[in-house]
């Protein structure tokens, strides 16, 4: 509704944005010419382009026997690494056993030549293209040009400066590789590249970002992922035009397929086995370079419930926790609402002593309840906005503020009454026990709040019936957001609420998986039991 | 996407917030300026045309703490407000003038009348409590022995309100079987039926020393809304075995050797009633199986053998015999039908019915019984023997 109400408007200012855009992708062509095979003319240009940053080297150079071949190598101090370059490009050329010979019958005029004889580094591209080149030189490459060559040679850094690699601070485990995911996007592959050895792991590339230039990453397993899923996957990457790509964020607000939402339909994460289970079930990872935060689509909204260890401890417990969370998420967003709206409309619900405790609490109270939980949740998530942008120990200063000024204090003044601090409470702590749904928890429990306020439990059933018609038309990249129980899918239910052994779930989600659904050889019986003596036919 | 769905959409908008505001029931009213009423009592006043009603309003800020005696031990943690007034309604507003706010009676427990008034007939203040809609048709009827407002007033000993301890008293019939609870609703529907008589458990007030005790026993019976008269305690429980009602309870028969008593807990009840039309004689077949626990003795023989259990079972079964009787010549001495014999007759002879429901009141006391009862133990709890020195080895 609301979201109708914005597109509206935002199309409307879409509309006259078009029209400049238009005329100003016509006069945006730069940089598309050739290498020219003249060095100098070259230098000149590249000279010109880059004549403001001074952390430019161009060493111009003589090579060869009577350093009769000139050539110029380009490269950007600061991004550079100079002893790699120098390792593998300059110690060669310049010294190279090959090239004091008297005789050589080699061409040092053609790139191609010096690629494959001189160069002792992998990691080059030939460029033609002085946009090519640029865009290589600025993203750390070395760039070789020769005098009479019309292709230049970039030649990619080695190592570059990363954080090593760490347990995930947002995702935490008990039990699971403490391994997580860091800001350099190889990294980042490698760490599922050794977790998947298989020919089918697939990782496409994608430069978004007319001036970050940000390689992003579309990983997914080819048996399993859905073409059409990677298909629009990389259409709607595509689409993305803008300067920066600056964190993976940035990527799923443009991909995402209902924006005026406050679910989410993709999934982050910082911890590669998650990541790697998610891809085995069919679903694709965006990897973005200069993030930890991987994007996993699509998401259904039963995987906010679902963490990876589950399946790591066995099955009851981990059943009994997926209950308790699921529970934890409907107080969370709850949890004021039915306070308000039963103690100031339908207070003959409370059973009587119940009653007589809370009006008891409530006597010195002078706001009325709405405006009471209000203040309650107003100051919860202002401690906890204060917490987290804080350094770390002056954090633990403001929840010790916190609970003495707001808890104690308030209840001891009779600002606040103590059922309302235990309602709060309550909705703060269940609110963390479903990361992926704070978001939308925060603001759907500020709507229900309001609703209660205004027409009791007839506003938050009201409310609910908005949010679960909403949530059942909610799609993410064709997959339905609320499946397997709505469409009811009864294999997908074995791993829903609860989860039932891992030897009885032999089927891949059908919603994400178009083919290859069985996930192990069906003819096997994979439930453990002791060796049995007339079982023989297990040979 | 054109103008129309655009107004259609502003319309159902529109629509949706309305409903917030036209919606009937939307009460608004925070918890702390709520007169929470517990209990109310009903008694008649001196002038002949009103009556007075009494209120037990909590107190929260007393009654809500959780150490309730302090210092002065006159803090009660209710307030019994009393107005009068021709009738319920005019009486519960009246009160404003005391309370300062309307009352609350969602959470009501008990409704009481005074033994005056039921026996004038509660027809006409019945009403009242049906059709307000906060009352709930799951409160507690009772009728005091003497004054409702007295029974209020007694401040029970480890409840801190008196009606919460009232309401709690009648929930515990199932331990005695000694009187029966009776709701709003039970009570209107036996009020509505053309025979059966409608009945609520009988409360008094015993003054010992200073202290009042609060005391649930017996029932009153009504017949068209007025009070005809009262079962005692045995009676009340004959009437309950005919009803399949009775939950739990303690008959005493004499030992085999006469000599002392075994006490019996009842287990189980099953009850069947069957009526039965023979030649134009209404004939009622009651059959009882009833289990029971042999749970204390007074003698040292051993009653644990077969012969034993025989003989106790068959002397329980005639004590229950005895108990339906006597409330059955109860019921005929009042010609009330408080065992609903009329509704039974009614529904299986639909036919015969429309003959005898008019002249009811004549056929009532003619009505003959077949009672058959079948009584067992079924367990002897902790112990076989009596902790008695051994006589001999058999």
């Amino acid at each position: 509704m609301f979201g109708y109400i914005f597109k509206k408007i935002s199309y409307l200012s879409l509309k006259n944005k078009n029209k400049d855009m238009l005329q100003d992708s016509e006069s945006g062509e730069n940089n598309s010419e050739p290498i020219s095979p003249d060095l100098e003319k070259n230098l000149e240009v590249i000279k010109d382009i880059l004549r403001d940053s001074s952390d430019v080297t161009i060493h111009e150079f003589n090579f060869g026997h009577d350093r009769k071949f000139k050539g110029a190598l380009i490269f950007i101090n600061s991004i550079a690494d100079k002893e790699e370059i120098h390792k593998n490009v300059l110690q060669p050329l310049l010294y190279g056993e090959l090239l004091l010979r008297d005789k050589v019958d080699m061409d040092f005029n053609k790139m191609d030549s010096i690629r494959k004889n001189l160069i002792s580094t992998a990691a080059n591209v030939k460029v033609t293209l002085l946009s090519d080149l640029l865009d290589n030189l600025l993203a750390g490459s070395a760039i070789l040009l020769i005098n009479g060559s019309k292709e230049a040679l970039a030649i990619k850094p080695g190592k570059r400066e990363s954080r090593s690699i760490e347990e995930p601070g947002t995702e935490a485990v008990v039990r699971g590789p403490r391994e997580g995911f860091i800001e350099n996007v190889n990294v980042n592959i490698a760490l599922i590249r050794k977790k998947i050895k298989d020919a089918d792991l697939c990782v496409e590339k994608f430069v978004i970002g007319d001036k970050s230039k940000t390689d992003v990453y579309i990983v997914y397993i080819k048996s399993i992922a859905n073409p059409q899923l990677i298909e629009e996957i990389r259409r709607r990457l595509k689409r993305i035009k803008i300067d920066a790509i600056l964190e993976s964020g940035y990527i799923e607000q443009f991909i995402e397929d209902n924006p005026y939402s406050v679910f989410p339909t993709v999934s982050n994460s910082e911890k590669p086995d998650k990541v790697v289970a998610k891809m085995l079930e069919g679903r694709a990872a965006i990897l973005v370079d200069g993030t930890p935060f991987v994007l996993v689509m699509p998401l259904l909204f039963i995987e906010s419930f679902q963490s990876v260890e589950d399946y790591y401890a066995r099955p009851f417990f981990a059943s009994v926790i997926r209950i308790i969370r699921f529970l934890s998420y409907i107080i969370s967003t709850l949890g004021p609402a039915i306070y308000v709206a039963l103690t100031v409309f339908h207070q003959e619900l409370i059973p009587t002593q119940l009653l007589i405790s809370i009006s008891e609490g409530r006597e010195r109270v002078p706001f009325p309840a709405i405006l009471e939980a209000f203040l309650m949740l107003f100051a919860f998530d202002l401690l906890r906005e204060a917490g987290v942008r804080l350094p770390k120990p002056v954090g633990q200063t403001v929840g010790i503020v916190g609970a003495l000024v707001l808890g104690e204090a308030s209840v001891e003044a009779g600002l606040i009454s103590p059922i309302m601090v235990i309602v709060v409470s309550a909705t703060a702590i269940a609110s963390f026990a479903v990361p992926s749904q704070t978001d939308s928890g925060t603001v759907l429990r500020y709507i229900y709040l309001i609703l209660a306020g205004i027409a009791g439990g007839f506003g938050v059933i009201m409310g609910l019936l908005a949010a679960l018609i909403h949530l059942a038309s909610l799609r993410s990249f064709g997959t339905p957001y609320l499946w397997p129980i709505v469409p009811l899918n009864l294999s997908g239910l074995k791993d829903a609420l609860i989860r039932m052994p891992l030897w009885t779930l032999s089927k891949r989600p059908e919603a994400i998986i178009w083919k290859n659904r069985d996930s192990y050889n069906q003819g096997q019986d994979m439930m453990p039991s002791p060796y049995k003596k007339d079982n023989n036919d297990s040979k | 996407m054109g103008k129309k769905t655009n107004f259609l959409i502003m319309k159902l908008i529109l629509c949706f917030f309305m409903l917030f505001v036209l919606s009937g029931c939307l009460g608004e009213r925070e918890i702390n300026d709520l007169e929470i009423v517990i209990g109310m009592g009903v008694d008649k006043d001196e002038s002949p045309d009103n009556i007075l009603l009494t209120a037990q309003v909590v107190k929260e800020g007393i009654a809500g703490k959780s150490s309730g005696g302090g210092g002065g031990g006159e803090d009660r943690p209710f307030w019994n407000v009393s107005s009068k007034g021709m009738t319920i309604f005019e009486a519960v507003r009246q009160m404003t003038h005391k309370t300062g706010n309307r009352l609350f009676i969602s959470h009501n427990q008990v409704v009481i009348f005074g033994n005056d008034l039921a026996k004038e007939g509660l027809q006409k203040y019945i009403d009242f409590f049906l059709r307000a809609h906060e009352m709930r048709p799951t409160a507690f009827i009772l009728v005091a022995e003497d004054k409702a407002s007295a029974v209020m007033d007694a401040k029970p000993e480890t409840e801190k309100l008196p009606a919460i301890n009232i309401g709690k008293l009648v929930k515990t019939y199932g331990f005695t079987s000694h009187f029966y609870k009776v709701n709003m609703k039970d009570f209107a529907s036996c009020l509505m039926s053309p025979t059966t008589a409608p009945m609520a458990p009988l409360v008094s007030v015993i003054e010992n020393g200073e202290d009042k005790e609060i005391y649930v026993s017996g029932m009153a019976v009504f017949k068209k809304g007025k009070m005809v008269g009262k079962l005692n305690e045995d009676e009340v429980r004959g009437l309950l075995w005919v009803l399949g009602e009775v939950k739990s309870g303690v008959i005493i028969v004499p030992t085999p050797n006469e000599q002392g008593k075994a006490v019996l807990e009842i287990v189980k009840v099953k009850s069947k009633v069957t009526p039965e039309i023979k030649d134009g004689k209404i004939m009622m077949n009651i059959k009882i199986k009833e289990d029971s626990s042999l749970s204390e003795q007074t003698t040292t023989e051993n009653l644990a053998t077969i012969e034993a259990f025989e003989k106790i079972q068959e002397a329980t079964a005639e004590v229950i015999k005895q108990e339906i009787m006597k409330a059955f010549d109860k019921s005929r001495e009042l010609n009330a039908d408080i065992f609903g014999f009329g509704e039974m007759l009614h529904k299986k002879y639909h036919k015969e019915w429309k003959n005898l429901e008019d002249n009811w009141d004549v056929i009532y006391p003619t009505i003959e019984l077949n009672i058959d009862v079948e009584s067992k133990i079924i367990k002897t709890d902790l112990l076989k023997k009596p902790a008695a020195p051994n006589e001999g080895k058999k």
